[in-house]
């Protein structure tokens, strides 16, 4: 599983929330990709992806939140998706 | 100095219509009023007006004008959150060129499909496809 943060620098809301989602995410998934993308250097890669705000969150590829998510809703996608995988 | 609205139409080159509408939305509020009840604006309203068309031209909607206004009024902004507005404008026009690139992929497959012109309407591949 991959979860990836896109965000700009420089945004605060980012850092405040990025250390504790990506501490959960490894907790529950000890085997995931967890990767921060600066849109500034990746604006076609978050394109891609359909990320349309920022921050955004996409699981797997797919946008999954469009704002952070507390750790609380980030546990209950991840465990919703690893469930579905399963 | 105070302008009425006539005055600041023209020296924006918008009609008073308009303005009218930015401060239904908003966007422009009249300094103050005559003893007539006319609207009169004070000399910013111009570059205000000219903001509000540019970020417009740009593709802004009007509630994310009023989004960029209110940061540009804010102490506590500064340029990276400008920054974010119009990168997250940027990624929303981008997704809409890929679906209408998608949309125009689309078309010229139905197009190509239609090789003969006097078909008639029951046989059309363009009016079969878009009904299924």
């Amino acid at each position: 599983m991959k979860v990836e943060l896109f965000y700009t620098p420089g945004c605060e809301k980012c850092a405040d929330g990025k250390d504790a989602l990506r501490a959960t995410a490894l907790e529950l998934v000890p085997d995931l990709v967890w990767r921060e993308v600066n849109v500034l250097e990746e604006i076609d890669y978050a394109v891609e992806v359909g990320v349309l705000t920022l921050p955004s969150i996409a699981i797997d590829g797919e946008v999954a939140f469009s704002s952070l998510p507390t750790c609380r809703q980030l546990r209950r996608e991840l465990i919703r998706r690893n469930g579905k995988g399963a | 100095m105070t302008l009425t609205i006539g005055k600041i139409a023209s020296l924006s080159d918008v009609t008073a219509d308009t303005l009218r509408y930015y401060e239904r939305e908003g966007l422009l509020r009249p300094a103050a009023k005559s003893e007539g009840g006319y609207r009169l604006y004070d000399r910013y309203t111009v570059r205000r007006v000219r903001f509000i068309k540019e970020a417009q031209h740009c593709g802004f909607t009007l509630a994310e004008i009023r989004q960029l206004l209110a940061l540009r009024a804010s102490d506590a902004a500064c340029c990276r959150d400008v920054r974010r507005v119009a990168l997250e404008k940027k990624l929303q026009l981008e997704a809409k060129i890929k679906a209408m690139l998608a949309m125009s992929k689309a078309l010229d497959r139905l197009i190509k499909e239609c090789t003969k012109e006097n078909r008639s309407l029951d046989d059309c591949p363009i009016l079969a496809a878009l009904e299924k």
